[in-house]
């Protein structure tokens, strides 16, 4: 299991990367493998106003759906079509396959360091 | 919450790396890591293996076994000849489902009735006290012995070319043998749930199981898990019980009639007069043949129908979803997910694996009986409404050696 030491990762196993105002989010490597198989993901449009904790989208794998909830509040600026056209990226590099980026941050959720979050997984895995 | 139970495979599905879940009481593998897709793949493409050994089998025997089974299942149990296995159904007296199952005839003077795992105590409960009028006796031996389904297009060759496997090669689907491969005796079945036009059930004692697991890896066979398994057999529009069969989406039992292969499980032969459920299954068998031919004037008596739906939208569908037609509810997904296939020029023979590989999101639906196949439905899928396609079939799976996918829309 990967847990790269400068991205920020969430309780909801999204991992977040600060670049100037912008939060790049992205689902995290245990995220990932818990999930098995992705097979869709919904994401929202550019523009859309996303709440902190709240669901900007899901992601479903062959076994079940589940809510993608966001670490921070702000607008969306970005989506990446990539991950719509293939969602097998999210098993396959997670951490190079990012979701959203969003600015005009509000809201954000404390965050844990690759180290508080790799002994999270451990404490919930 | 009291242990989960372990197949004589279960160390080999801990060693190879499987996440483990509950399934009926036991822990079983529900994917390898590979995942599952590769695992559905690998199994329309190659070989895969599936541990079955957690699936419920009780042994019919005793001078009145046969006007037993007459009674309790649905298909003509007196057609079955020795060396034979057929698909049938436990009947409830409204004419809906208690379970599904496959009878075996291995020998002269007993039956093996294989039944979901799920269901054993419930099967039980309901077939023990009927037994008690009859002159027979109903052994649970759930667990006592393995057994390994052999799916895809390598399983015969591969099974065939062990030691004393020769006669394999020519059985026909549903066919039994019993035979000793590589000095090991064992019972072997044509039959499967994944749709491929070539597989098999190998059933052996415990000692037996795990010999063959390994051998058959050896020559190239894959585990597959519980997940595989249910895109395999939704992909093949096959049912499982809970879903297809049982109770629907509102809590109400649904007809035997509303699966399509009913039309092969249930028999009205002569002999079958006493069979549970015989004046609502004849109603739904009679209501059936008229809807077939576009009647529906005896709809009431089997006023819903499952089918096989194909979402033409980006989505994805799953069990309990409504389905809607011109604003109007409809029915309900049965079954769904995203399942991923072959791109396969040709078929049979002369079937070429492109090398390329797609997804679809597909499954079943429960709806009126009015809706035909090629009609246009919607499922709300979390609160929007989605486009799909009633279908004909997913699979064609005629022709040896390989399902060929149907894409639909």
């Amino acid at each position: 299991m990967n847990f790269p030491a400068e991205l920020k990762y969430s309780k909801d196993h999204e991992w977040v990367m600060m670049d100037g105002g912008v939060a790049v989010i992205g689902i995290t490597d245990f995220a990932q493998d818990a999930l098995g198989d992705v097979v869709f993901v919904n994401l929202p449009q550019e523009g859309d106003e996303v709440g902190m904790g709240e669901a900007f989208g899901d992601v479903e794998s062959v076994k079940a759906v589940s809510d993608l909830n966001s670490p921070v509040s702000g607008t969306v600026c970005a989506v990446n079509e990539a991950a719509l056209d293939s969602p097998e990226s999210l098993n396959s590099d997670p951490y190079g396959t990012w979701l959203i980026k969003v600015q005009d941050l509000g809201d954000t959720e404390e965050l844990m360091d690759a180290e508080a979050y790799k002994a999270f997984c451990e404490t919930v895995a | 919450m009291s242990e989960l139970k372990r197949t004589v495979l279960y160390q080999a599905h801990v060693d190879a790396g499987a996440d483990m879940v509950d399934f009926g009481g036991w822990d079983m593998p529900v994917q390898y890591p590979s995942g599952i897709i590769a695992e559905h793949l690998f199994t329309r493409s190659e070989c895969s293996l599936f541990d079955v050994s957690h699936m419920g089998r009780l042994i019919v025997g005793g001078p009145d076994r046969l006007k037993f089974l007459q009674k309790v299942l649905t298909n003509d149990a007196s057609a079955l000849e020795i060396g034979r296995a057929q698909y049938t159904i436990i009947p409830a007296e409204d004419g809906s489902a208690v379970d599904d199952a496959y009878l075996y005839r291995f020998t002269d003077d007993r039956c093996l009735l294989v039944i979901n795992a799920a269901n054993i105590e419930k099967d039980k409960e309901w077939l023990l006290p009927i037994a008690e009028g009859f002159d027979c006796f109903v052994s649970d031996i759930s667990g006592e012995t393995g057994s390994i389904a052999v799916q895809g297009p390598r399983s015969r060759d591969m099974l065939s070319s062990l030691k004393g496997g020769e006669a394999i090669a020519s059985m026909k689907r549903n066919d039994i043998l019993s035979l000793t491969l590589e000095g090991r005796s064992m019972m072997i079945s044509r039959t499967g749930y994944t749709g491929e036009p070539l597989g098999y059930e190998v059933f052996a004692s415990n000692e037996d199981t795990v010999w063959l697991w390994g051998k058959l890896l050896e020559m190239g066979a894959k585990p597959a898990g519980l997940g595989a398994r249910d895109t395999l057999r939704m992909e093949a529009s096959m049912p499982l019980y809970g879903h297809e069969m049982g109770l629907d989406a509102d809590g109400k039992p649904m007809p035997i009639y509303a699966v399509f292969l009913a039309k092969f499980a249930v028999s009205f032969a002569e002999g079958k007069e006493d069979m549970i459920g015989y004046e609502a299954l004849a109603k739904q068998h009679e209501a059936f043949l008229k809807i077939l031919e576009g009647d529906h004037s005896l709809a009431a008596d089997l006023p819903r129908r499952i089918q096989p739906i194909t979402l033409l939208d980006r989505g994805v569908i799953r069990a309990g979803m409504p389905v809607f037609k011109d604003g109007e509810q409809v029915g309900w997904v049965t079954s769904g997910t995203m399942i991923p296939y072959h791109v396969i020029e040709g078929e049979g023979k002369d079937a070429v694996f492109t090398g390329s590989t797609g997804k679809r999101a597909i499954g079943a639906a429960y709806m009126d009986s009015t809706i035909a196949e090629g009609d246009k439905v919607e499922v709300e899928v979390r609160g929007r409404r989605l486009n799909a396609v009633v279908s004909k079939t997913h699979l064609k799976n005629s022709k040896i050696p390989y399902a060929i996918p149907v894409i639909n829309g």
